[in-house]
């Protein structure tokens, strides 16, 4: 469907408080490290795509006109795609579409967020429009902390046990942050750390949540033909997949969620993958919340409803368990919104390609990459695999 | 740690004027007059709360209007006890997901009708599965706070 | 191209301002294009729509919002940000790849519940050297014209007929928003915004809701027997930094060429019969013909002098009045889109130009002074 499709590059900036930096230069931090890392230049793209989150993150509305010199996009074609928290994965997916259409060969993908600069509760929560739940929706954690509850409920799961595996979560992440060079915190926890911080949103607590982080990611998606050219290890685009449910937070069910499920279907479909807990080396889940993170395990068939807990606390998600989930250490130790979904696919691509350094899954071949947008809204997949 | 430069402190503010429109003009008088609407769907017969123009699903216009109870079950709640820049309600603050009787879909609102400055005596209080009774504001003015919250039962 | 792509059908909704709630506008626009290509919302493959938050009522995440509305549950759907021609560029994209069957393309922008059009492209400007300058896409264009004139002896009268035609033209566009018969007098004597524009040079601040329903080649086969093809189109980005360009050749012309390359046309003069462009300023429609290749640079003063852009000429543009006289920021280009589309098929009503429509161009543009333009070529 499609021509072939490839990643063969990434550049991410280093993710955290960047007030060493204006905006512009921090995208551009990425670029620059997209094209070291491909040893290409700007005039081989044919064609640019950007997203951010919305205006009032940082007060820039149309940030493609601002950063058109930063990404080097000056004379070329451009898109801007936006949809909150799964832009990664949707420019992601625009640049696939592009290449895969046969209208370009060589596609640079950019997405950024600079959140120090400014208030990210209060802009999410001009996400909820104002007559009605504006009110009530108290930014991402108390959406979350809901979820959560309808979930364990549904599944009889104890709440010392999810507290464990959330914990256990936590922790995990926090170490595989030391392995990433790009990851913004760094910091030693125990679980015990983890289950006496303070409170955000009972029962999630603050080392369950993912920080605010300055932070860029630049990925180039080549044509097969572009790809052999250049005769660099490249991750293929092996299927995408994307839902979305309504607006109205009441309306759909968020346990059994199926725009996750079916978002997964669909790339799961597209790669021919039949049971994605044997076949995938590794995902790259979209994880600001520990309690949610083993929500998406089950949607996306990783293990049955309501046993992910169980799993979890044994390890089988773990960097040296059966299917290791997050071993950059995820969104919940790096959060630059805009950028996040984008660097979960780049973190897939160089795990496929053999290039993720110290946090490398030995032998990965097929990656899933994922993000998650709206209140409980969207979902969208990229799968990556080594071999074409 | 590397040098930080300036910074530059700044607020944007833009006017807007967002219009009501049939279906949520009588869905908000009727909140003035302590009413509850929804709109049921015809194709699959759910039951919509706020009341809705179409069915998201069946993409159907929903013009047969109801009177919802107003009594209801606790699906999921959060308790918050943070600030941050415009906050529309006051912290601490219990959202909530409720579903009411008759309807198909949870609405989101308030808990209340007991002491919030508590967390500890507000997990004694609050179990999700438990019957909840909206309580009306005094003064009404047909905005979605004239519900000023649901009452544990 | 190695896949074609036709619009089936198109839906709009009028530019003047309604007391009618966003959502489900929208919903009345989804439902009246699905119902003119004879689909059902679970039938269609996949939505691309375009917004901005800032031209959105303020809530962000727009497609968020308005996802029910525009059939999009449960669908693999995406958003351009800004400007919606390249919302529909993303849609043809999706079908090339035969991912998607039928994309639904939608537009939104309700201007009235908006603040003023300069308040929001002063968002555009960074916060520590262009904003504290206030510059808008007023200021920028009020720049821009006056190099223009200066450059090439255009004479104000000669911008100012652009206005009289758009907003004549627009008397017989039931979607438009404003509209009147004006001498050139008229348009020079309306108050000066920001000098040399005067207000009736200046686009207003208008509503659109404008779906088009996209279709690959079998299916637009089967949906109707006067499929419109999307023959080419392209795009492209100036430099951010007012002061590095060169406003009088901006990027519109390699946005023009990718479009004509990809359509394979040659001689935009004779080969392309009608244009719907995108001219929120008067006097950039005079440009915009010189850098789409209707005449030389510097040209376009002598062809609105000639008459040749008139619906009677041998060249119309904006025949439904352009967006001087509907201008819902965001929804502007693919309202161009669609009124191509109305002209090529003869649905355009009263403003259907005389002579046959075979292939039409449609442009979109937004940031300072025209940085992003968007063009495409459809054709019979």
């Amino acid at each position: 469907m499609g021509r072939a499709v490839a990643i063969i590059g990434v550049g991410q900036t280093r993710h955290g408080r960047r007030m060493d930096v204006s905006y512009p230069d921090l995208v551009r931090e990425a670029v620059l490290r997209v094209f070291e890392d491909t040893g290409l230049s700007p005039r081989d793209i044919d064609g640019v795509v950007s997203g951010t989150m919305p205006s009032m993150m940082e007060g820039i509305a149309l940030t493609h006109f601002y950063f058109s010199e930063a990404m080097q996009a000056v004379g070329k074609p451009i898109l801007k795609t936006e949809t909150c928290g799964s832009t990664g994965v949707s420019i992601a997916h625009t640049a696939y579409y592009w290449v895969a259409s046969g209208l370009a060969d060589l596609v640079l993908a950019v997405g950024h967020e600079k959140m120090n600069e400014g208030n990210s509760q209060a802009t999410m929560t001009t996400v909820v429009e104002p007559f009605y739940q504006r009110y009530f929706i108290s930014g991402a954690p108390g959406v979350f902390s809901m979820q959560s509850q309808m979930w364990t409920a549904r599944y009889g799961i104890p709440e010392d046990k999810i507290r464990d595996a959330a914990a256990f979560i936590s922790v995990t992440h926090h170490d595989s942050a030391f392995d990433n060079p790009y990851a913004h915190v760094k910091i030693k926890v125990t679980a015990e750390d983890v289950k006496t911080a303070r409170v955000i949103t009972y029962p999630i607590r603050l080392l369950d949540v993912c920080p605010n982080s300055d932070g860029a990611c630049a990925v180039i998606f080549a044509s097969e033909k572009m790809a052999k050219k250049i005769g660099r290890k490249a991750a293929w685009v092996k299927g995408v997949g994307y839902r979305g449910e309504e607006y109205f937070f009441g309306d759909s069910d968020k346990v059994v969620w199926e725009s996750a499920i079916q978002a997964a279907r669909q790339a799961y479909d597209q790669a021919g993958i039949k049971n994605p807990r044997k076949e995938l080396d590794v995902a790259e889940v979209y994880n600001p919340f520990t309690y949610q993170e083993m929500l998406f395990y089950e949607c996306f068939g990783f293990c049955d409803f309501g046993t992910s807990p169980d799993l979890v606390l044994k390890g089988t998600f773990s960097r040296k368990g059966s299917l290791p989930c997050d071993p950059s250490g995820g969104t919940l130790c790096t959060n630059p919104i805009g950028a996040t979904g984008l660097i979960r696919v780049a973190e897939a691509a160089m795990q496929v390609t053999g290039k993720a350094g110290d946090h490398q899954v030995p032998g990965a071949k097929l990656a899933l990459a994922h993000a998650m947008g709206g209140v409980d809204q969207f979902n969208g997949i990229m799968i990556l695999g080594s071999k074409l | 740690m590397s040098k930080e430069y300036r910074t530059l402190k700044t607020e944007i503010h833009l006017p807007y004027e967002l219009a009501y429109g049939a279906t949520w003009t009588r869905f908000f008088e009727g909140l003035k007059e302590m009413k509850i609407f929804g709109t049921k769907c015809k194709k699959c017969e759910r039951v919509l709360v706020p009341a809705r123009s179409f069915c998201p699903r069946c993409f159907v216009d929903t013009d047969e209007w109801v009177e919802v109870k107003q009594e209801g079950t606790l699906v999921a709640w959060c308790y918050t006890n943070y600030r941050y820049f415009g906050m529309p309600t006051e912290p601490p603050f219990i959202g909530a997901l409720i579903r009411l009787d008759g309807t198909d879909v949870n609405l989101l609102h308030l808990l209340g009708g007991f002491d919030l400055g508590d967390f500890a005596n507000t997990v004694k209080i609050v179990k999700n599965g438990m019957k909840l009774k909206a309580v009306w504001s005094e003064e009404r003015k047909g905005h979605i706070m004239d519900i000023r919250y649901f009452k544990p039962l | 191209m190695t896949k074609k792509v036709a619009i089936v059908a198109v839906a709009q909704n009028a530019g003047a301002e309604s007391k009618d709630n966003f959502y489900d506008e929208a919903y009345r626009v989804t439902k009246e294009v699905l119902d003119k290509a004879g689909m059902t919302r679970d039938e269609i493959g996949s939505v691309v729509s375009a917004s901005s938050d800032v031209f959105h009522g303020g809530i962000s995440c727009a497609n968020a919002y308005y996802w029910d509305p525009t059939g999009a549950f449960l669908k693999n759907a995406s958003r351009q940000d800004g400007e919606s021609l390249f919302a529909l560029i993303y849609a043809a994209m999706r079908i090339i790849t035969g991912h998607f069957d039928t994309v639904l393309v939608i537009g939104l922008c309700k201007g009235s519940e908006n603040p003023e059009l300069d308040a929001c492209t002063l968002m555009y400007s960074d916060p520590f050297y262009l904003r504290p300058l206030g510059l808008t896409e007023t200021m920028a264009a009020a720049l821009q014209m006056k190099l223009y004139m200066e450059k090439y002896k255009i004479r104000k009268e000669q911008c100012a007929k652009v206005a009289v035609k758009n907003l004549g033209n627009a008397l017989r566009n039931p979607f438009a928003h404003r509209k009147g018969r004006y001498t050139v007098e008229d348009i020079l004597k309306s108050d000066t915004v920001v000098d040399p524009l005067t207000e009736l040079q200046c686009a207003p601040k208008s509503e659109g809701m404008i779906a088009l329903l996209l279709a690959s080649e079998k299916k637009a086969k089967k949906l109707t027997d006067k499929p419109v093809w999307i023959r080419g189109f392209g795009s492209s980005i100036d430099a951010y930094m007012i002061g590095d360009r060169d406003l009088l050749d901006g990027q519109l012309k390699n946005a023009a060429a990718r479009a004509y390359k990809m359509a394979g046309i040659r001689n935009p003069l004779k080969q392309i019969d009608l244009a719907e462009i995108t001219e929120p300023y008067a006097f950039q429609e005079l440009m915009w013909y010189e850098q789409l290749g209707f005449c030389k640079a510097g040209g376009g003063g002598k062809l609105i002098d000639k008459g040749f852009t008139d619906m009677d000429g041998a060249l119309p543009v904006n025949p439904s009045g352009g967006v001087l006289a509907n201008n819902p920021y965001v929804s502007r280009g693919l309202q161009r889109a669609a009124e191509a589309f109305l002209q090529i098929r003869g649905e355009a009503g009263e403003r259907q130009v005389k002579k046959k429509v075979r292939t039409a161009l449609a442009h979109g543009v937004h940031g300072f002074a025209g940085q992003c333009h968007a063009v495409a070529i459809l054709g019979s």
